[in-house]
This record gives C-alpha cells, structure tokens and sequence, in this order.
C-alpha cells in the first residue's frame, strides 16, 4: 500500500513539474501599478508630456488597444497619426479640443473602419482626472510633432482632489448627527468647536477618546455636558476609526481607519447569535428524539 | 417514527451536532483570534505576513479552500444523481456507488472548514482597511452566509447518517435530504460569488464607493456566469478527485470483488468529471463575453494582453485532458466483450485530438528578437499566426468535444449490437449528424477568417449549436437503438491495465491544476486593483507577477491539495472497517 502511495505521489510530482516547467516557457514578464503623478499648474510642456506617456503606458491602459510604434495593437487608431488627423475630423474644433473629447467621450465621434469599444478614461478602470487626460494630451500632441498647447488649469486640479478615498468618515460624521453643533470643512453648527483641523492639535487616540468619553477633555471656551454622553455605545469601534481617519486626513495626517473591532461588535454578537442558535437547536432536537427512544424503551 | 428508526434518528442527530459543534468552535476560535490579532498589532491599511507575504499567503489558503470547496459542493450533486438513478432502476449498486462518494465528504468538510476561517483570519489581519470596506457593503450577506454553511453542515450529516436508514419506502425522505443538501450547497456558492464577482466587475456602488443599491451589486456582470461555470466545474472536478479516490482504492485492491467495484466508480467518476466538463467551455464563453460587455479593458487584457499567454498553457492542460480521457476510454474498451470491433477508430482519433491539440496550444504573437520578427515579417508568423487566432482555437475545440462525445459512444456501444429493424437507417442517420456537425463547426471556423471580428464572434454561438445538437440528437437515436440490443457478454469490471488508473489520476491533477491556473487568471486580471477600476490595491503586492512565478504557485498549491486529499483518501477507506 505505501508503495502505490508513494507511486501515486510521485506520479503527482512529474504531471505537476511539468505543467509548472512549460510555465516557464512561456514569456515572463511583470506588470506594475501606475506610479502616481503629481501635476500641478506650473508642470512644464515636456514633463506634462512625458507623465502623459506614462499614463497612457500604465493607468489609462491605452495600449492595449492602440500603438505608438509598429509594433502594437489595432482595434483603435494608431496614435501616432491622431495630432495629424484631428484637425480634419471636425470643423470648427482644434486639436487640442478634439483629443480631449475623444478621451473623454469616446462615442462623440467614432474613427470610420473602427468598432465603438472605447470607454470614457473618466470613467473605471482607467479613471483619470482632467488634469491627467490633458497631460495624455499634451503627449499625443508632442508624439505628433506639433506645439503642445494642452495646459493643466487649477480646476482640473481640483476635481482631481474630489475624487474620494474609500473610508467613509465624512459620511458618518453626518450620520451620527456631529454636523449638527460641529463645523467640518465649513459646513455644520456652532454649539461645539470646528473640527475641520482638530487633529492638528490632538493625536488620533486623543480623537478616539473623546468619542468613547465625551467628558475626557473639553476644549475650552465650550460647555460641557452637551455631547451625548453615551456616544461611545452609539458609534461602533469601527465607525469610530473611520471617523478618526477622517478627521486626521483633514489635518494632512494619515491613520488606517481600521484597528481591532471589539468581540462584542455588532458582527460578533450577530455571529454569536447564529451559533448559539444552531447549537441549541441540535440540542433540543437531540434531547427530544433521546426522550422518545427512552419512552419507546419503557413501552 | 417507527421503533427501529429512533435510536438510528438519535444516531444521525448526534453525527450532525458534532459537524455543528466542531463548525461552531472553528468560527468562534478564527473570530476572536482575528480580534486578538488586530488588536495587538498597529492599525495599518495592510499588515505584512513574514516570510510568504499577504498575498501568497492568502492565494494558497484561498485556493485549497476552494478546491476543498468545490469538491464538497460538487460531490453531492452527482452522488445524488447516482442515487436517483439507483431507485428509478432499482440496482444496489447504484445506492452504494453514491454512498461511497457521500463517504468522502465528511473529512473533506472539516478541511474546508479549517481553511475557510483560517482564510477570514487572514483577511481580517492583514487586509483590514479592505476587509472592512467589503464587510460593510454586504453586510446581510455575511450573515446569511453563516446561516447557509451552519445548514449545509446539519444537513449532509444528516445525508450521510440516515442512509442506511433511509431506506425502502422512506428513501423518498432521503431523497429530500439529497435535493436540501445540494441547495444550501448552491447557495452557499452563490453567496460567496457575491464578494468575488464584485470584486471583478463591480457595480451598484457611486464613484466613492459608497452602497446604492445591494441588488445591483450581487447581480454584477460576472455573478451568475460565475455561479453557472463554478457548479458545473465543480461537478467536473469532484468527478475527477472521485475517480482518483477509486484508482486509488483499485490499484489497493485485495480481492477480485473489490478491484471490479473500483473499476466501476472511476469509470462512472471519469465519466461524471468528462460529462459536467464538456460544457464548461461554452458556460467560459459567457462569463467572457459578460466581461467583455462590463469592460473592454479587461476583456482585452485578459485574452489579448499580458494574460494571453496563460490561455496557451490552459489549452494545453485542456488537450491534455481530452487525450487522456479518450486513452482511458480505449483502455477501458479492453474489458468491453465486442468492442474491439471500434478499436480502428482509435488511431484516427488519436490523430484528429492531437491535431486540434497542437492547433489550440498554438500562440498568436510569438516572442522573438528583432531578427526573428524581421524574418517573420512581424510578431506573428506568416503561417503559424492563423492557427493562433480564435477562429482556428473555436475550430479545434469544437471538433475535439466532438471526437471525445463519439469516443464515448463507440464506447458505450462496446458490448452491444442493437436488435431493432431501424438500426442500419438509425447508424447512417448518426454518421450524417456528426458529419453535419463537423462540416458546420470546420465551415464556419474558415469562412470566420475572411469576416470582421464582431461578426466573428457570433459563429462561435453555431458552431457549439451544431455540437451540442448533434450530441443530443445521436443521444436521442442511441438510446431506443439498444434497447433490448444483444450483448457479446458483459463487462469485465476490474480488468482494466493498472495504466488506466494512472489516466484518472492524470485527470484529477490535470483538473486540479487548471482550477488553480483558471483561479489566478480571475483573480489576476483585476492587476493593481482590490476591486477593479474602484477600489485600488495599494499594498506592495499591488503587481502582477510573472507567468512563471504565477504557475509554480499553482504548482505548489496542487501538491498541498494532493497530500490533504491523500489524508481524505486514508480515512474514507478506513471508514470500510466501522459500520456507517
């Protein structure tokens, strides 16, 4: 018997070398996330350019569809002939304004000869912001050897701000009712102190804190005993860290909105509950048909 | 509840309490040291895991769960299916057959389990930004998903335990019991494709991530093409760790009774893993095109891009299936009195399979140096290029599903010569069918070279309608041909080459190792993303690895799922010597 084990064993190796062998074959290569770009309003002609090329390589995922040499792929147009053909696809838009709206709109005008596949780069998985599709811009105008004329405006740095991070901190603040007696980021009451740059002044443990207990510390020139007093059971743990972050994030500090959420979290109740449940339910089932078996013995 | 059937009832219940019990301390166990761990450890978007890192970690525990997974959700449905069949013909050995699939499953529960909270452990330790983020948008899903796995354990105890007492009249309740198992065991899949799909192709949230509609975001592009492609595959593969476990048990065997009984449950695991297979690719076309429509992006770099590649090494694990499956087949066709009457088909099988082989396997741009590309003319080969596109692959495939269909037939047919007065018009009406077959998916597979790829596409749709409508139709001719059919003599179960078990261990590994390849491909075409286009991978594993890298992952995950099976393996056999 140990020795079928051991040829069926060795039998697994060699299939499995092999399969793992021809995975070497094959070309090898890796693939890394886009580096993040920082553009501002005074980056320089060249280097938009060049933070351009970059992210229609990387984030923008533009390659996987178009070329910039012989050698690349055909299911869009080849960039290097768009500077030039822009100018005649439609009358009364320049270059500069017919790239954008093909980056940005795809389907306002579709290449004769080629399929409508194109997504809107605003749009996921390429998701750029505006200062990055003038940064495309301005390289595709540079691959096609005219002026670059794309300029990144403060605006388009702006939206690119806007664009949300995952923690949710903000939201809950407003769930909660904080935004009721507390300014953050200009909107809310004034019964309590504005927030918007508290973490400036206290560590996020301090932040976490207060929460937990109201009356930990009282920021002076306000009254006490306002804030619920039981807000510590009213914001779970982890709502509390997303808050925290939240707030940290708005004083230009990092902190991960997640650390340990207590065992007896409403996840851990909740889970609790279901075994308790099925557990109970066995027993019950188990006794009852017990009893039966006996009463059926005595009989 | 009569006499007899209440201390049994007791015995069943207690069989399924200690699957809740040991399901219960698992989970409180891998809860609280999840806390304990998060709360000893700094706050962090991602912990580092030394040695291994996250991601391997979480790959190989993720990957043997679902392995584990699939073979649990799959080993039911067909044991149930053997069942059925055993009381519409009432043969024994029909019921023993499925309870002898039943009997693996109880070990491999308790792996699952393990895995599985050993998997959430690892998430909540060191993905917790991410973590976090998944658990709240679906919330009542995680809740129902506990409920789901806390049934499923009470009711396939219950399956196993009451078989023997379920029995005669009430084998109607046990029946019950077979149909309640396999739909908590669907919906607990389902369930767990909520998270994973949305992963993939998510929707139902705004631009910041935040929940708009729960439904919206269950029923992504990918959920039910995966739900459907994960049900059939997991048909297919626990058909084929279950012919493993027969090889296994018949190369052991002592005695002649037991060799023949082995013989017959790897034949019907094969048969079950090579049926629930042949499907798979049109349920893989799909969930292709679903991720096609959710995002050109990743449809093109899944099949087009850097992933390309891994679809050659997919048609090569596929072909190799298809040759083994046959070659097993033709073995088997040696304990067939009569069939050695179809053995001439065999070579020019052979040949048609090998081709389509060498035809699927081909790659469409090769790598090569400047000098090799000058001489081709460009990345792709003047003649080698054309059987490295779709049209050519789609071509290949079609006709080896059909060449494995008729293999199976020939073999079916083996021992039989059919007695009915139509049988010579019923044989020319089946060559004509499968001739039909073959002219229309080779028609369309040239023709598809001189149209636009979106035309392209849809030929696929006919050429899969041509196969499967003349599989049903020989079916459909086959089955009132041979009845009452004469018969050279039965077949000779357990005389078989030692050799055909080692083609059904072929197949469990060539399965195990697609699942993994197929699983990485999935997971890996998100790239930088946890979930794509929305939430980004920020973590230093935010890169996709190399192919060879990727594979010896696979590889590695193969042979860990080998030695727990072997584990499974030991004690289901075991169980031979204890009463049930």
């Amino acid at each position: 018997m140990k020795i079928t084990f051991l040829k069926i064993f060795a039998f697994v190796l060699v299939v499995v070398g092999t399969y793992a062998y021809v995975g070497q074959l094959v070309p090898q290569f890796e693939e890394h996330p886009p580096a993040k770009q920082v553009i501002t309003v005074q980056t320089p002609p060249q280097e938009l350019a060049s933070i351009g090329e970059e992210l229609l390589r990387t984030k923008g995922g533009c390659l996987i569809c178009h070329k910039v040499t012989d050698a690349g792929n055909e299911r869009g147009p080849d960039l290097r002939h768009t500077v030039r053909e822009a100018a005649k696809r439609k009358p009364g838009m320049d270059v500069e304004e017919y790239l954008t709206e093909s980056i940005v709109t795809p389907d306002a005008f579709i290449v004769p000869g080629y399929p409508k596949m194109m997504p809107s780069a605003l749009k996921p998985p390429a998701n750029l912001n505006m200062a990055e599709v003038k940064a495309v811009v301005a390289y595709l105008q540079s691959l096609g050897g005219t002026d670059i004329t794309a300029k990144v405006q403060a605006a388009d740095i702006a939206a690119a701000k806007a664009a949300g991070p995952m923690h949710r901190g903000k939201e809950l603040m407003g769930q909660y009712g904080c935004v009721g007696c507390h300014k953050i980021e200009g909107e809310g009451g004034k019964i309590g102190p504005e927030l918007t740059k508290t973490a400036a002044n206290h560590a996020p443990a301090e932040l976490m804190r207060k929460i937990i207990d109201p009356t930990a510390w009282i920021t002076p020139g306000f009254p006490p005993g306002i804030m619920p007093a039981d807000l510590g059971n009213t914001v779970p743990e982890g709502d509390r860290h997303e808050i925290v972050a939240y707030l940290a994030g708005l004083s230009g500090k990092s902190y991960s909105a997640t650390g340990a959420a207590s065992p007896w979290s409403h996840e851990g109740v909740r889970l609790g509950l279901v075994i308790l449940v099925f557990n109970l339910g066995m027993i019950a089932a188990l006794l009852i048909a017990g009893r039966r078996v006996k009463k059926m013995e005595s009989v | 509840m009569s006499n007899t059937l209440a201390p049994s009832a007791v015995q069943a219940l207690k069989g399924a309490y200690k699957g809740v019990f040991k399901i219960s301390v698992m989970l409180v166990a891998a809860y609280l040291a999840a806390q304990w761990l998060s709360s000893i450890l700094p706050a962090a978007d991602y912990r580092s895991l030394p040695l291994l890192g996250n991601r391997t970690a979480v790959w190989i525990i993720a990957e043997l769960h679902l392995m584990f997974a699939a073979f649990v959700l799959g080993v039911p449905i067909f044991a149930f299916i053997t069942e059925i069949i055993g009381v519409a013909t009432k043969e024994k050995r029909y019921d023993d057959l499925a309870r002898e699939f039943t009997k693996l499953l109880a070990m491999a529960y308790t792996l699952t389990a393990v895995l599985g909270c050993l998997l959430l452990v690892l998430f909540i330790v060191l993905y917790p930004k991410f973590t976090s983020y998944l658990s709240k948008l679906f919330k009542p899903t995680w809740l129902l998903y506990i409920v789901l796995i806390f049934g499923e354990v009470v009711i396939a105890y219950l399956y196993w335990y009451t078989w023997d007492v379920l029995q005669g009249a009430k084998k109607y309740w046990h029946l019950f019991i077979g149909v309640m198992v396999n739909l908590f065991g669907t919906a607990l899949l389902f369930v767990a494709d909520i998270w994973v799909t949305f992963m993939m192709s998510p929707a139902g949230i705004d631009d910041a991530g935040n929940l708009t509609s729960l439904w919206a975001a269950i029923n992504n592009h990918t959920w039910m093409p995966i739900n459907i492609h994960r049900l059939l595959a997991n048909v297919a593969f626990g058909g084929a760790i279950a012919a493993a476990y027969a090889a296994v048990r018949f190369l052991n065997a002592k005695t002649e009774e037991e060799r023949a009984r082995f013989d017959w449950m790897g034949y019907v695991g094969s048969f079950i893993a090579i049926a629930a297979f042949i499907p798979l690719p049109f349920a893989g076309y799909w969930l292709g095109r679903e991720i096609y429509q959710f995002s050109e992006q990743m449809g093109v770099s899944m099949m087009g891009g850097g992933f390309s590649w891994l679809w050659i090494l997919q048609a090569m694990l596929i072909g190799s299936l298809f040759l083994a499956s046959n070659f097993y087949l033709w073995l088997g066709m040696g304990r067939i009195p009569g069939a050695e009457r179809y053995a001439k088909f065999q070579v020019p099988m052979m040949i048609l399979l090998t081709i389509g082989f060498i035809v699927w396997a081909t790659p469409r741009s090769i790598m090569a140096t400047s000098a090799e590309m000058a001489a081709m003319g460009g990345s792709h080969h003047p003649f080698l290029g054309l059987f490295g596109v779709m049209a050519a692959k789609h071509t290949a495939v079609n006709l080896m599903i059909l060449t494995t269909f008729f293999s199976f037939m020939l073999y079916r047919r083996g021992n039989r010569i059919p007695a009915v007065p139509w049988a010579a018009t019923a044989k020319v009406v089946q060559a004509l069918v499968i001739a039909a077959a073959a002219a229309v998916v080779l028609g369309y597979g040239v023709y598809s070279y001189y149209v636009p790829s979106n035309i392209r596409i849809k030929f696929s749709i006919y050429q899969v309608a041509a196969v499967l409508t003349a599989m049903a139709v020989f079916v459909a001719v086959d089955i009132p041909m041979l009845k009452g059919a004469k018969e050279f003599g039965a077949i000779r179960w357990g005389q078989i080459p030692a050799r055909a078990q080692y083609a059904l261990f072929f197949l469990a590994i060539s399965f195990t190792w697609l699942m993994g390849l197929m699983g990485y491909i999935r997971s890996g075409i998100r790239q930088h993303w946890h979930v794509y286009g929305r939430v980004a991978d920020e973590s230093v594993n935010a890169y996709t690895m190399t192919h060879g890298h990727a594979t010896l992952i696979v590889s590695g995950i193969t042979i860990v799922f080998f030695l727990l099976v072997s584990v499974v393996f030991y004690l289901a056999a075991r169980q031979d010597r204890e009463p049930a």
